[in-house]
């Protein structure tokens, strides 16, 4: 039996029978992390349609709604010790935590899917390790892989230094991982040349939440179940956090308050239930928004003024180092004395003195009906008949933060503070989340070898993609991430790569590893590059085209992993089939580098399974929101690995940081709350102030103010709008429920893949209607005005790193940016605003999007793309019958 | 707040204990309980139109029957009519959507039939048919939508299978149902004869 290329719709599905072997896992997907059950047993048998002959222990068939069913997409055949196996991977549903009851989305049901099995498109998984040799993947062996990448390395630290070695990297992938890769990168190697896949340098995500002293992961699912009001900012969860949607804030009478230019299917639905509100922004503009609601709500006198006077960070609090201690960070490398720290009494003072603030000046600006925002404003904070205040929680995610990094996360922090949200149950201010949690560093990286700072002294991340257009890596490690799509000005640095790799001479034209040596080590010294990709499939175009060294990589169920979910949910993800080929995880691939580098004579990289990296990383958690250190102590006292401990959690895990009390392990479901405090510690524990107060100095939260006319936001605004003259409209981008990040697995998946074959491009019909555009049409969308910022890293005076001042200086390059995808037009987009498919491989909306980044936060303002919509013809799926849906998404 | 939209209790974290609970125990319930319990699309599903349901598992055929279940000239576009195939318990849609769909039966190719059991977790789609669309749903359980000109795939959702779509004949008026294209949720075998 063999799963197939396309979707076939199965008319049965094997039962795990009464023996099969359980495993727990969690989602390898979004932020939520559903928990699952694998059922595994050797192929040749079955269990039974009776409940006593299936390891379910359910009768089939059943007419039970949420009952267990295994639908056909949750079945796979896979190798498990090298003989076939059947697999059955399903939400569990036995959990009470996150998706109670084994509810579930498309991605997680359709895991099973993503397993190897040659039958299928999984067959397209690199498997072995490779060079290209003369200008042709060539399989070879570890040894030469990992030597030819040592050989060269060695030489380019030697020569170039270690900022000429650098990587970009996901974040996430297990704990195992991304401890051992920033192990190497940033501690043994010690370059400040990284950047994550999200960002082109290691800096913040919600920069402005960190800056008020709130953790982006403070709050529980509980919280988000408990408030009576859900202020999302930038993020639908029905499509992007799917069962804390539908499983958390769905049930009650929960009342919603969307802020995105797409009405997609949870907003469609709170709006037709009557506790919904649709606030359509224009893109960019949601400081102008959070600003406008503050003013009503002080003005009315609605703030919450106990909490205020409690929790809000006095003047000599916040000028103690903008509340975070006098020197050296980043809090403080970002600081503009005056500009952002406030108190209450200034925050107030600043509120009502702007024009932007007021509420016709808002509502122009944003785009919004004024009644719109006065009821937001109303729902959110105007007391009740009792005089007690609406519990309302602030969720913002990158519709809010990619647009204005710094100041959106300002604006949005310091609204929910004066609602009195923060740190307390159903009131809390977090990050929706995208991907989950498996970030661990081994230290503290090398940023201060940034050659870039801020104005005045403060230094300032490391732009990498900024390094790499102007020829200063010499090497690039890429683990994980498609770099290229998911960046931007994305044809740009396509174009800039290939310059530097296949397009450069010296190419690996042998297999001998002394020839290989000279033909890089010319093509370094002649000003090019030397690229390595691990990852799971051929990733287009740096895998599949440019990469001199390809590693396969072994990832979800084929090793044991840890990671945690967006309420710190810590889980152990289960190793239950082989992985193909000669596949190994990223640890196991450090290691063997490292080991070609000659750094494992202090026995530093001799780890000899997945609980070894997980082990020796606990340490360096403990400071941190994600500490699991006491979980690692106690499993040594009792004898047993840390991950087999973490094993008896099963799909419930533990919210880290974990505890110890009464010797026993304690998660902590919510951070800053001060019924944490149990003053004195236990044991392993570590004091983690964040835990019962904000994460400041004077543990009170900042207030932050926002002001539009900011010159590194609104002169870089300024020049991206659309061009009325030019017919451009703004062409944002995100993704949908049905999709996860660049579509690796879902492009590969029987089911997903005839969902979703080719990108998307949502498009109002007002907009489709000038260009004769129909749901169906391949559309191209042009920019013929790209931003690339391509030197002046270092300000010295105020205006340095503004965007005229940049313009002035010669350091914007001005580029052409395109991509293709199929139309679906439907009125559940704003006018004005399209929505294309974010990071899908060969239609890189972020082509369309500057790449000068914000100067404060040094992140992209990936949301704010712009084109003209050219209709290119008829895709087959306009009239085909069997493959991408093109109904809209907003019936309910 | 409408009915359409059933509560799912959400439990509450082992130890939490605060006020603001949501009435619970509905995590798992029969379709008939659910369609006894109340729902505005009771009323339009009719209850005279639910047969007895099986309470006790189905015994598999070796193979699909060839049914009547309706008549060309009968069918008006838009306005959907239900019948249950193979089994007595497994309820279906026959629409005639008025634009081509795949697998579409009739002069215009646009008569179509499929299980009305969400293939998430098992919803009924009842009642749910939007002729502006073509789409069934969303699901009362969780919102997914099915579009039914495209083998019933999931439109927006949480679906893991299309909705199983109902092979149809038809043989001078008459429409006959004459087989099972994927699998009905709480099924796991539609005959005993298996298709991969």
């Amino acid at each position: 039996m063999s799963k197939q290329d396309s979707y076939k719709a199965p008319d049965f599905v094997p039962l795990p029978p009464k023996d099969a072997d359980v495993l727990t896992t969690a989602c390898d997907y979004c932020t939520v992390a559903c928990g699952y059950k694998v059922y595994r047993w050797p192929v040749g048998k079955e269990g039974g349609a009776k409940a006593a002959q299936n390891a379910l222990g359910a009768d089939f068939p059943h007419q039970m709604m949420m009952n267990a069913w295994v639908s056909p997409a949750m079945h796979n055949v896979v190798t498990h010790k090298g003989k076939p196996h059947h697999v059955v991977v399903m939400p569990d549903k036995d959990a009470t935590v996150v998706n109670v009851g084994g509810n579930h989305s498309i991605r997680g049901g359709t895991l099973a899917e993503k397993c190897y099995n040659p039958g299928n498109r999984t067959r397209e998984r690199l498997q072995h390790p490779m060079l290209r040799v003369n200008g042709k993947l060539t399989p070879v062996s570890w040894d030469l892989a990992t030597e030819v990448m040592a050989d060269i390395s060695k030489y380019i630290i030697a020569k170039y230094g270690e900022h000429a070695w650098g990587v970009k990297s996901h974040s996430y992938q297990y704990f195992e991982n991304v401890y051992a890769i920033t192990k190497l990168a940033m501690t043994t190697i010690g370059t400040p040349t990284f950047a994550w896949h999200d960002k082109c340098s290691a800096t913040n995500d919600a920069t402005g939440l960190d800056d008020a002293g709130i953790d982006s992961f403070a709050s529980s699912y509980q919280d988000w179940s408990d408030c009576e009001v859900a202020f999302l900012s930038g993020v639908d969860p029905y499509e992007t956090k799917t069962t804390l949607f539908t499983s958390h804030m769905m049930p009650g009478d929960k009342k919603f308050i969307f802020v995105t230019p797409h009405m997609t299917t949870g907003v469609a639905w709170s709006v037709k239930e009557g506790r919904g509100l649709w606030l359509s922004i224009i893109p960019g503009t949601d400081t102008v928004l959070h600003m406008a609601l503050a003013r009503i709500i002080i003005e009315n006198n609605w703030q919450d003024q106990a909490f205020i006077d409690k929790w809000i960070a006095k003047p000599w609090e916040v000028d103690a180092g903008y509340g975070r201690g006098t020197r050296n960070t980043g809090w403080q490398w970002r600081t503009t004395w005056g500009t952002w720290q406030s108190d209450w009494e200034d925050y107030k003072k600043f509120i009502l003195s702007q024009e932007e603030s007021k509420l016709d000046v808002a509502a122009q600006i944003t785009g919004l009906n004024a009644d719109d925002i006065r009821k937001a404003a109303e729902w959110m904070a105007k007391p009740k008949a009792d005089g007690s205040m609406p519990k309302t929680s602030f969720m913002c995610e990158k519709g809010n933060y990619w647009s204005n990094n710094y100041m959106n996360t300002t604006s949005f922090a310091s609204l929910g503070l004066i609602c009195g949200s923060g740190n307390r149950p159903g009131r809390m201010i977090s990050r929706g989340g995208g991907h989950q949690r498996g970030g661990l560093s081994a230290g503290g990286g090398s940023g201060w070898l940034s050659p870039e700072k801020h104005p005045g002294r403060r230094k300032k991340d490391f732009n990498l993609d900024l390094w790499l257009m102007q020829g200063n890596m010499r090497f690039a490690w890429v683990i994980g991430t498609t770099w290229v799509a998911a960046m931007m000005g994305s044809n740009e640095l396509e174009r800039k790569m290939r310059e530097l790799t296949v397009d450069n001479p010296h190419r690996i034209t042998s297999l001998d590893r002394a020839e290989i040596f000279e033909a890089l080590k010319k093509r370094v010294d002649s000003g090019g590059m030397v690229m390595a990709n691990s990852d799971l499939y051929p990733v287009i175009p740096i895998g599949s085209e440019l990469a001199d060294i390809v590693f396969p990589v072994a990832s979800w169920g084929e090793d044991n992993f840890t990671r945690c979910n967006s309420e710190r949910r810590l889980r152990l993800y289960s190793k239950f089939y082989d992985a193909p080929g000669e596949a190994k995880p990223d640890w196991w691939i450090v290691q063997k580098f490292a080991q070609k580098m000659g750094f494992d004579k202090d026995g530093g990289y001799a780890w000899k399974d997945s609980n070894d990296v997980f082990e020796e990383a606990a340490r360096f958690s403990r400071g941190g929101v994600l500490n699991y250190h006491p979980l690692a102590t106690q499993a040594k006292e009792k004898g047993v690995k840390a991950q087999e401990l973490l094993r008896t959690y099963g799909t419930t895990g533990i919210q880290t940081p974990i505890r110890v009390k009464e010797g026993k392990l304690v998660g902590t479901q919510r951070l800053h709350d001060p019924d944490n405090n149990w003053g004195e510690i236990e044991q392993a524990e570590v004091q983690i102030p964040a835990l019962y107060a904000f994460n400041t100095h004077s543990g009170k939260a900042i207030l932050l103010k926002s002001p539009w006319k900011y010159a590194g936001w609104i002169q870089f605004y300024e020049a991206v709008k659309p061009r009325a003259e030019k017919g451009e409209v703004w062409v944002t981008n995100g993704r949908v429920n049905e999709t996860w990040q660049s579509g690796f697995d879902d492009l590969r998946k029987p089911y997903l893949s005839q969902r979703w074959p080719e990108a998307f491009i949502f498009i109002h019909p007002d907009d489709a209607g000038k260009k004769g555009i129909e749901s169906g049409d391949y559309v191209e969308v042009v920019n013929d005005t790209v931003y690339i910022q391509t030197g002046q890293p270092q300000g010295v005076l105020d205006a340095d790193l503004t965007f005229n001042q940049l313009m002035k200086d010669g350091h914007i390059k001005t580029t052409v940016g395109k991509f293709q995808a199929v139309a679906i037009v439907s009125n559940e987009m704003r006018p004005g605003v399209c929505k294309a498919n974010f990071n899908f491989p060969k239609s890189p909306a972020n082509a369309v999007v500057s790449a000068v980044p914000d100067p404060m936060t040094n992140n992209y303002r990936y949301k704010l793309g712009r084109g003209v919509l050219n209709k290119v013809g008829e895709s087959p799926y306009k009239h085909g019958l069997t493959q991408m849906s093109l109904k809209p998404r907003n019936i309910v | 707040m409408s009915q359409k939209t059933i509560q799912i209790q959400s439990a509450p974290e082992h130890g939490h204990d605060h006020e603001h609970h949501h009435e619970g125990g509905r995590a798992c319930m029969s379709r008939r309980s659910f369609l006894l319990s109340g729902g505005s699309f009771l009323a339009l599903v009719g209850l005279g139109a639910v047969p007895g349901f099986a309470e006790a598992a189905q015994l598999l055929k070796a193979g699909y029957a060839r049914q009547k279940i309706g008549s060309l000239s009968a069918l008006k576009a838009g306005e959907p009519i239900t019948f249950n195939y193979p089994y007595a318990d497994v309820r279906n849609i026959l629409v005639k959507l008025g634009v081509e769909a795949g697998g579409g039966i009739g002069p215009q190719k646009d008569i179509v039939a499929f299980n009305q059991q969400c293939t998430h977790m098992g919803g009924p789609l009842d009642g749910t048919y939007k002729p502006e669309h073509q789409v069934l749903g969303p699901c009362p359980l969780h919102l997914t939508t099915f579009d039914l000109t495209r083998h019933g795939m999931v439109a927006s959702g949480h679906a893991t299978e299309s909705l199983p779509q109902i092979m149809l004949e038809v043989q001078g008026d008459d429409i006959y149902a004459v087989g099972v294209m994927g699998l009905v949720y709480g099924y796991s075998a539609m005959t005993t004869q298996r298709r991969a």
